[in-house]
């Protein structure tokens, strides 16, 4: 049953239709949303928040690649690059990264995915948002200060005795956004086990779900170690005691184990949300079932148990034993299967289905293309003989920069393009939203394509100066970077227009599947007006077909 | 269903058997994220004790074996009152409830007070890492981790021991004004359940501090 | 609903087990077994754990779920101290000299 929908006649003229009570619009006032348990609401705040952190870390970056245009440092000494380069990863990885999709789409949609009325949890809900504005906070604090200079990885012994920036500060500020990932996790996976539809078994849930199941794992698993190695890492600052320094009698090794064996399942936690929402999107724009439902469920969590074994290839020349990088090299080589066996299978789901490109399509499709190259490179550097050469230079740096933002990122922007109309009951205007997504596409590859061969040619990362033979390939990646930042600003703009000026959209205007396309747009603030009871599959379009009368 | 179980239902539930397992399955998960905190400091503790034995059996005879001892069955005994005080809620006992839950607090804040006694003594011994630690013999410098991972580690614990007892003193509160009752008393059982967990956490921590030192001594 | 999840005899025995098992922690701090001691002292906690969380934490007696919560979080805990320790004990084992 579709809407009728109004054309406005010039780009600025509002649409004046009449607005029916929606989570948006029911409650009004700062208040209102400040003190707000609607998980809609709170998944707007945390847009708001991780957008803004996005764009701080992004001007990092955009100093970076200048300085990098020129062999010699030229716009910042090289003390201040450092400062540059650890606060883009430390504001990304933690800020934008980690919360973007799961405390975004996640926190709007699992529980409209799942047929329910809320999360599990949703006070919790709200102070986890607070928890992570602190943590941000402390962040921004630390920035204005002067920084910190150890590199977003904090080795020690520099982090504990020799750096002579705001250490303490930033370990805080990130510890503390951690507790705020952890009472999501916890929120998650109380919520999939318990809130979902009646009729929905565990094996008719969308993969939004489970990959948000073993992000939520990873979560609970891995951050609580993450926030006793910084703590460790201020108190040996602060009292100058010798847990991780070897002067004063520590083992700088043991800080690695402890930081990786986080921030490795924490990568996961940044691509498996990507996943999610491109495993929606795929057989949704190519109206066909999702191929190998079980087989892609089980990755997910193939993936978050998996990627618990490997973290010890960051240390393969860190003067771990070889026996031990013999295992973990291993234990990598196997964790790549289950991500391999998602890229089959959304490849098989596109075969033979009809595809439209509409914008989420492009961004879903470019993350698979641009993921699996990352992935790959990832294989290379599995190789102990391999890493050895690469390990530490631009190689490095593209082949993360390739899934992180080759893939989560681009995921996320086709994520809230493909639920832009129901979290803001507007069509995006379509047209510019493409010319955006080739932009990202474009300048992605130009800027992080030069860096791989970069790092194999020798190019160290963390570097404010280079020998001069690669300037040209800088060059052509701060030309790219310029691109790609033109194609982030472009949705900024655009997606807020069309919030107030654009197209009405209605129910369904992709004509998907999900249980969350089953309400209007936006949805009323208890998400549906009848309790939705499950029956069949996910993604079943024959089902829906004939509820449509579409044949 | 009692009028109280009928108060609680939160929005989002559909059955009260809904909610409780829901908070169940939340605390539990809590409980395993806590258990991972603990975790890292024991690998951490273990790397350098297997790195120096002999250091860390001496940091063990410097502990005070007998009031670490009392600690550890303080805190079993208070685990068992905390059972106790779950029993009566489900049987909607609100006396022995209450009881039970000011003798579990009685407890606590004794083992709280031999702790907080015990890192006096270390104080008054030069034990304190950094701020005033004096050992004379050789392998200072491994004593002196043994020492820094037994306060981050009982200083740990001990937080935890406070919120705990934070948490049963609300639990006092909300039961003397009538919240719980036989059919709805989740918090008294999530309460019991992380209570449970502080005490795991010592066992652990008074075999890894503790029991070596009896064989020094 | 008056059904107790667990019974109170069942509460006291475990507090006597958990008792008896920290007498039994002691003694084994006391005989000379060296660096064994910790090892057993621990395995001794584990049990101790154990019966803490079946009985009052209701572990034993709950959901399915909450059982592989739990397990969940020690096979964890295990993964992490087996590969650590485990570079840490492979280090001499190389037969060539400077690694």
């Amino acid at each position: 049953m579709l809407e009728t929908v109004q054309t406005p006649s010039k780009p600025f003229e509002a649409v004046h239709t009449p607005v029916r009570k929606n989570y948006f619009n029911e409650k009004q006032g700062i208040l209102s949303w400040l003190l707000t348990t609607d998980h809609k609401r709170i998944g707007i705040l945390y847009t708001a928040s991780v957008t803004a952190f996005f764009f701080i870390g992004g001007f990092f970056a955009l100093l970076m690649r200048l300085e990098l245009l020129s062999p010699r440092t030229y716009l910042v000494s090289p003390e201040t690059y450092n400062k540059l380069f650890t606060m883009h990863g430390i504001i990304m990885v933690w800020f934008f990264l980690i919360p973007s999709i799961p405390n975004t789409l996640g926190n709007f949609f699992l529980p409209m995915v799942l047929g329910a009325k809320d999360l599990a949890f949703p006070k919790l809900n709200l102070l986890s948002w607070y928890v992570f504005m602190l943590g941000g906070i402390i962040a921004v604090y630390t920035l204005i200060r002067g920084g910190v200079d150890t590199g977003w990885t904090f080795y020690t012994p520099f982090s504990t005795t020799y750096s002579t920036t705001y250490v303490v500060a930033a370990a805080v500020g990130i510890m503390i956004s951690g507790f705020s990932s952890i009472i999501t996790g916890i929120n998650f996976i109380a919520t999939i086990h318990r809130m979902r539809a009646p009729g929905m078994t565990w094996f008719r849930m969308p993969i939004f779900v489970w990959s948000h199941y073993a992000t939520s794992i990873i979560f609970v698993l891995a951050t609580p170690v993450l926030a006793i190695t910084l703590m460790m890492v201020a108190v040996e600052r602060i009292f100058q005691v010798g847990i991780f320094d070897p002067a004063l009698g520590g083992d700088p090794v043991l800080f690695q184990h402890m930081f990786w064996f986080y921030s490795h399942p924490a990568v996961y936690i940044m691509v498996l949300p990507a996943m999610a929402v491109v495993s929606e999107i795929i057989p949704v724009f190519s109206r066909k079932p999702l191929f190998g439902y079980k087989a892609v469920a089980f990755s997910s969590m193939a993936i978050a148990s998996i990627g618990f074994l490997v973290w010890g290839h960051h240390m393969f020349v860190a003067g771990q034993s070889v026996y031990s990088s013999m295992a973990f090299s291993l234990m990598t080589y196997f964790v790549a299967v289950p991500s391999a066996i998602k890229v089959f299978n959304w490849a098989a789901t596109m075969y033979r289905g009809s595809i439209s490109w509409d914008t989420p399509m492009l961004y879903a499709v470019g993350f698979v293309g641009l993921f699996s190259i990352g992935g790959m490179t990832g294989l290379f550097l599995s190789a102990l003989g391999l890493d050895v050469h690469v390990t530490d230079t631009y190689f490095v740096i593209a082949h993360f920069h390739y899934i992180m933002v080759g893939g989560t990122v681009m995921a996320y922007l086709g994520g809230v393009h493909y639920w832009w109309p129901k979290i803001s009951g507007k069509m995006y205007p379509e047209f510019i939203a493409k010319i955006s997504a080739i932009t990202v596409f474009l300048g992605f590859n130009l800027t992080f394509f030069p860096q791989f061969v970069l790092g194999y040619l020798g190019m160290p990362r963390r570097y404010a100066a280079y020998p001069e033979e690669f300037q040209m390939l800088n060059v052509l990646s701060t030309a790219g970077a310029s691109i790609l930042g033109v194609g982030y600003v472009l949705p900024l703009f655009y997606l807020l227009w069309s919030w107030k000026y654009g197209k009405v959209a209605p129910e369904n205007p992709w004509r998907a599947p999900g249980l969350e396309w089953k309400t209007p747009s936006p949805p009323p603030t208890h998400n549906f007006e009848v309790t939705p009871t499950v029956s069949g599959l996910p993604y079943d379009f024959e089902a829906q077909k004939e509820e449509l009368n579409l044949v | 269903m009692s009028e109280a179980a009928t108060l609680a239902l939160r929005e989002q539930f559909a059955t009260p058997r809904q909610q409780r397992e829901t908070a169940s399955i939340g605390m539990w998960v809590f409980v395993v994220s806590e258990m991972m905190i603990f975790s890292a400091l024991f690998v951490g503790f273990a790397v350098y004790r297997l790195s120096s034995p002999h250091p860390f059996d001496i940091g063990s005879g410097e502990m005070e074996l007998t009031l670490g001892s009392i600690n550890t069955v303080l805190l079993i005994c208070s685990s068992f009152t905390m059972a106790l005080a779950v029993y009566n809620a489900e049987s909607g006992n609100q006396r022995w409830l209450v009881l039970f839950l000011l003798i579990t607090m009685f407890l606590g804040s004794l083992f709280l007070g031999i702790k907080l006694t015990e890192y006096y003594d270390h104080f008054r011994d030069h034990k304190v890492p950094a701020l005033w630690f004096h050992y004379a013999g050789s392998s200072a410098g491994k004593v002196q981790m043994f020492f820094i991972f037994y306060f981050i580690m009982t200083g740990l614990h001990v937080i935890h021991l406070v919120v705990g007892l934070g948490l049963l003193l609300v639990m006092v509160v909300r039961s003397l004004v009538g919240a719980f009752s036989p059919e709805y008393h989740t918090p008294i059982l999530m309460t019991g359940v992380y209570w449970s967990f502080v005490d795991v956490i010592w066992i652990f921590l008074y075999a890894i501090f503790y029991v070596p030192g009896f064989h020094i001594k | 609903m008056n059904t107790h999840l667990v019974s109170l005899r069942s509460y006291v025995l475990t507090w006597l087990a958990l008792l008896g098992l920290t007498v039994l922690t002691i003694l084994i701090g006391f005989a000379n077994l060296g660096q064994f001691s910790v090892l057993i002292a621990v395995s001794i906690a584990a049990v101790q754990a154990s019966l803490l969380a079946a009985v009052y934490m209701h572990a034993l007696f709950g959901p399915t779920l909450v059982r592989v919560i739990v397990a969940g979080g020690i096979v964890w805990f295990l993964f992490f101290l087996t590969q650590t320790l485990g570079d840490y004990m492979t280090r001499g084992w190389v037969p060539f000299p400077g690694k």
